[in-house]
């Protein structure tokens, strides 16, 4: 891979890593610096990255695994500092933030992050970002019923919330 | 598309039966007016579609590029660094072996030959033959006492065994 082909096929996915980081990490900054690492890791390994069939369900896998391994290492440090005090710092928006999004739109995102990690997953692959199955299951290493269950079962999960919102509000 | 074919879509949507196309559809149809009924459900599909636009920062091309640039060396670059790795290796090498050499010849300053007729050396091989077998020899007869002992300890133990038959038979 040469630098014209990184920065016309790899570069331009930039966005939908950081998405989905975003999705897995919570914060802007984290989710930008992995990113980072999975494009200068591409640009690496460039000269083995022509067996790769589909670059960008690559990528997505790669980002998934740095986000979660930044994940635990985060976890281990909030565990190891639990003597010097609670971090209370959340991903919560700011009331700023509340009104800009609007109230339905707020508790849609807050819908979505009660999801389970798989499921919420899932639903972001194929609903924001219009993955096939198949690239689905290669993004996330799993088998094919398994990512059909979770989208099912998120949505039903989202459609169940909604149906309860419409009629009492909630 | 009508209300009643989106009811249909959507139900599709809900049992993940819809096509990426028609998820497509959808989120389009949801970006106009809606039905009141179809409140939240259009909400969820802009939050889709607001989740969509969701990107990195201005300056994050050109910082991966600077990272690209400040990256590990190319093919060229690391056949050379491996070259002269094993260049130095083999310059180690040779100079341990010319200072063990050195150190030996320090050690054992006489190792040159030291006669040039063959007759001295001869004579003196002789000589040095002779020494050798000298001691042997003298060694010979201090085993030789040795031998003396251990047959007198055989005779000793040899009685012994005589003692205590002759005290069984009576």
């Amino acid at each position: 891979m040469n630098r014209e082909m990184f920065e016309t096929r790899v570069l331009p996915t930039k966005n939908k890593l950081f998405r989905f980081a975003l999705g897995l990490l919570g914060s802007r900054e984290d989710a930008q610096d992995v990113v980072q690492e999975v494009l200068v890791k591409v640009w690496n390994g460039r000269e083995q990255m022509g067996a790769i069939e589909n670059m960008e369900a690559w990528c997505m896998r790669i980002t998934k695994n740095l986000s979660l391994d930044r994940l635990r290492s985060k976890q281990r440090k909030v565990t190891d500092s639990m003597g010097e005090g609670f971090d209370l710092q959340t991903n919560h928006p700011t009331p700023f933030e509340r009104t800009e999004i609007g109230e339905s739109m707020q508790r849609i995102t807050e819908l979505m992050a009660s999801l389970p990690d798989k499921q919420r997953q899932v639903m972001h692959l194929r609903d924001i970002e219009g993955y096939s199955y198949q690239e689905i299951c290669e993004i996330l290493e799993l088998d094919m019923s398994q990512v059909k269950v979770n989208l099912f079962r998120a949505r039903n999960f989202v459609r169940e919330r909604l149906v309860k919102i419409n009629a009492y509000g909630l | 598309m009508d209300s009643k074919e989106i009811e249909k879509l959507l139900e599709k949507y809900w049992n993940c039966e819809t096509s990426l196309e028609e998820e497509k559809q959808l989120r389009d149809y949801f970006q106009g007016d809606v039905p009141s009924s179809l409140n939240e459900t259009a909400h969820l599909f802009r939050y889709f579609q607001t989740q969509r636009e969701e990107s990195v920062d201005a300056a994050f091309d050109s910082e991966v590029k600077q990272k690209i640039n400040s990256g590990p060396a190319g093919k060229s670059v690391r056949l050379w660094a491996n070259v002269a790795r094993i260049a130095a290796g083999l310059a180690v090498v040779v100079a341990a072996g010319y200072f063990i050499h050195l150190e030996v010849q320090k050690a054992n300053p006489n190792m040159e030959d030291t006669y040039s007729d063959p007759r001295m050396a001869l004579e003196e091989t002789k000589k040095a033959l002779m020494m050798i077998s000298n001691s042997f020899n003298k060694a010979h007869q201090q085993a030789g006492k040795v031998k003396m002992f251990n047959e007198a300890e055989e005779k000793i133990q040899g009685t012994n065994k005589k003692d205590e038959q002759t005290k069984i038979q009576l």
